[in-house]
């Protein structure tokens, strides 16, 4: 069991090693089959070890392996360990099942592109990344996955390095997850002052026993860097400007994985939260808010790609909001069919910027229903999946988060159940608006120009053969877990957490006919207005305005922290830099070339002075040392 | 110990040194300047093994050969360079050759 997480571990590691060492020496269509393969045999890995899983009960269910004792200091001793249990099992099937797929539909997509090997050697990276953050059998091991995860995002957002707006969204995503890994570093030094250990086990049994302000304090700083990873209210801003980076990146790190780690992290260390109340309230008060924000700016949203990215925000919102009313499994189960229909959305998007040569904007597009029947039915699984519809997976994972929300019966239950609904209701909206207006209506004349160089065919195999995959998955992902009919996900989960609320059968019908309903309601309205054109957009300039400047976020953290530190910078610049630093410098150098041309005027190049003055030396010494005797 | 009291050799050696020493500082041709400092070293010499000698240590002696080595060598450059000069029609004055002033 551990021996397959560990292959599992290594596996897409050697893969990047290998083809960043072979350098030239191998084609760029070689790395691509290296960097699948890699993955492949990862995936294959993990689901030995699910297998493994399966074949034990209980206890025997979680088991650790430490590779080596990684670094030592006075008590504190942290091991290279990985936690093989029922919920990194399940992440490792997501992260590796997912990521095979997408790096080999990546074959395709990136097909002639100049730097196609660095692009493999760095997708394989971020899957050994990812794997190592939900493997990770201590605290340590957890933040360093978190900051490979993080580095390799911004490698692979700034891919296309020539483009100065690829390079400034890398470094923006860099800086905000950066953020978020300073506020778990404080929490893990919270944790070794308080338990002396960054084990997860000891720390999770001290959890209870600490005072309230230290481990909400330490739960605060977790949130931090859940937060600023899976792109939540307020460190949301980075997740729109990541779509600078290939389709398939967008696909695998800014939708199905990375950003749902943020969720992982919450169900991982469960304990911490539940002892301190308060957080998990804020966890889950901030993914509703950022579920129903998110779905109000994608409504305005006129890029293929950000429409996609906002969902993904909402969509994780609602996982936040499930992991923090305490239904980690069902939060884990979205994240799960989650990745299944978005990273199908992503790719399908991918095929469709491919046939119209890397055009992005959905106003240019229209009527690619006919020309592309078969990307449209993917397309359309993905965004029924996504808006919730029956028996679709979108429709289970959903609302069995909210339906949780409803059984804590509680105003705060109540009010995360309503602003799940508005979501759902939006996301109906934004995802239809999208499909109608990219498939439906006459081609445009862009789509005209640009789409008939491929006859016949909407993507080469690699391509077209993944979306198929993901497509089925997203059709049927779902029936994994029913609500109130059979759960094995949640049964699996069980050694790893127990969800804090169990709603009844009633509440998940009830729940159910809600959320479809707004779902189906959105859906009609997109269709009213975006198809059917029976009635035109409502025209309100302020709103859209705000929406379209993203409710002004970008704007804010640029007056509060952009501003005042660039205007300090400026300061130092012109009274510290400048006069002290600079000047004493010139100062130094003057000095230095004073002494040099007043030593230089003796050399007179006179042999004879010289001698003279030799001759002259030694008979002064002669004296002092006669003198002195 | 025959022959004369070391202090002679010595006042030897010391006119040696302040004749070839005078030399290096008033003559202008470099073959003479050459010339006076093997006078200078050879007085130099002679003050060690007369100490040599006068202390019964052979290893004063040992010195003035290591010095007759090294200005041997110090002569075959020397002689080139002057030998160079010469075939170059430059003029043989230490003073007009002041390229490496400050």
């Amino acid at each position: 069991m551990t021996a397959a997480a560990w292959i599992c571990l290594c596996s897409p590691l050697a893969g990047a090693l290998a083809i960043t060492l072979a350098g030239t020496r191998i084609s760029p269509r070689l790395a691509g089959y290296v960097s699948t393969g890699s993955v492949a045999v990862a995936f294959v890995a993990a689901v030995v070890a699910f297998v493994a899983i399966l074949g034990k009960d209980g206890e025997e269910r979680v088991a650790e392996s430490t590779a080596w004792s990684w670094l030592t200091a006075g008590d504190l001793d942290v091991g290279l360990s990985i936690l093989v249990d029922p919920l990194s099992v399940v992440m490792m099937l997501i992260v590796s099942g997912v990521g095979a797929l997408i790096v080999g539909y990546s074959i395709g997509y990136m097909d002639g592109d100049d730097e196609e090997r660095r692009y493999f050697a760095y997708m394989a990276l971020f899957v050994f990344s990812m794997l190592l953050l939900v493997e990770a059998g201590n605290f340590l091991i957890l933040l360093v996955g978190w900051g490979l995860v993080g580095l390799s995002s911004y490698l692979l957002i700034g891919f296309h390095h020539e483009r100065p707006s690829a390079v400034a969204a890398a470094k923006k995503a860099f800086v905000m997850n950066a953020v978020g890994d300073a506020t778990m570093a404080l929490a893990l030094f919270l944790l070794i002052y308080e338990t002396g250990t960054l084990d997860y086990f000891p720390n999770f049994e001290a959890a209870d026993g600490m005072s309230s302000t230290v481990v909400t304090l330490v739960a605060l700083g977790l949130l931090g860097g859940a937060v600023a990873k899976s792109a939540q209210i307020p460190l949301h801003t980075w997740l729109p400007d990541a779509m600078e980076g290939p389709t398939p990146v967008s696909a695998l790190i800014h939708a199905a994985t990375m950003v749902t780690a943020g969720v992982y992290l919450i169900v991982r260390t469960h304990p911490i939260f539940e002892a301190a109340p308060a957080i998990q309230d804020l966890a889950a008060g901030l993914g509703a808010l950022t579920l129903l924000v998110a779905g109000l700016i994608a409504l305005v949203q006129v890029d293929i790609k950000r429409v996609i990215a906002y969902s993904t925000m909402s969509q994780i919102g609602y996982m936040f909001l499930g992991a923090g009313v305490g239904a980690y499994a069902n939060g884990i189960f979205h994240l799960m069919t989650h990745a299944f229909f978005k990273a199908l959305l992503f790719l399908a998007a991918g095929i469709v910027i491919h046939a119209l040569v890397g055009e992005q904007d959905i106003r240019n597009m229209g009527g690619l229903r006919r020309l592309m029947p078969r990307t449209y039915v993917a397309m359309l699984v993905g965004a029924l999946a996504l808006a919730g519809m029956p028996p679709l997976s979108g429709f289970f994972s959903k609302d069995s988060i909210l339906a949780s929300a409803l059984a804590l019966d509680s105003v705060w239950g109540y009010v995360l159940f309503a602003t799940g609904i508005a979501g759902a209701f939006l996301t109906g909206l934004y995802t239809f608006r999208m499909l109608f207006l990219v498939f439906w209506g006459e081609p445009t004349p862009y789509v005209r120009e640009h789409h008939h160089a491929h006859h016949g065919k909407e993507g080469p195999f690699s391509m077209t053969s993944t979306v198929a995959v993901l497509a089925m998955l997203a059709l049927v992902g779902g029936a994994i877990q029913i609500a109130g009919i059979w759960h094995p996900l949640a049964d699996f989960l069980h050694e790893s957490v127990e969800p804090l609320v169990e709603p009844t059968v009633t509440q998940d019908w009830v729940t159910s006919l809600i959320a479809v309903g707004a779902g189906v309601a959105g859906i009609w309205l997109a269709w009213w207005i975006y198809a059917a054109r029976r009635a035109a957009a409502p025209h309100v300039p302020w709103a859209r305005r705000a929406l379209e400047h993203k409710l002004y976020a970008d704007e804010a953290y640029d007056v509060v922290f952009y501003t005042p530190s660039a205007a300090i910078a400026r300061g130092f610049a012109r009274f510290v830099e400048g006069p002290l630093i600079a000047g004493s410098i010139a100062g130094l150098t003057r000095g230095f070339r004073e002494v040099g041309l007043g030593t230089g005027r003796i050399q007179s190049g006179y042999l004879r002075s010289y001698a003279l003055a030799i001759l002259g030396g030694v008979a002064l010494l002669a004296l002092v040392f006669i003198s002195v005797r | 110990m025959r022959g004369p009291d070391v202090t002679w050799y010595l006042a030897l050696a010391g006119t040696l040194f302040a004749t070839g020493a005078l030399g290096v500082l008033l003559r202008r041709s470099p073959l003479i300047v050459l010339l006076s400092l093997e006078i200078m070293l050879n007085g130099a010499n002679l003050a060690l093994i007369a100490f040599a000698r006068s202390l019964g240590d052979g290893s004063g002696q040992i010195f003035a050969l290591a010095v007759m080595a090294v200005a041997a060598s110090e002569v075959v450059v020397g002689l080139g360079l002057i030998v160079a000069m010469a075939r170059r029609n430059l003029e043989l004055d230490v003073d007009e050759m002041t390229t490496l002033r400050g």
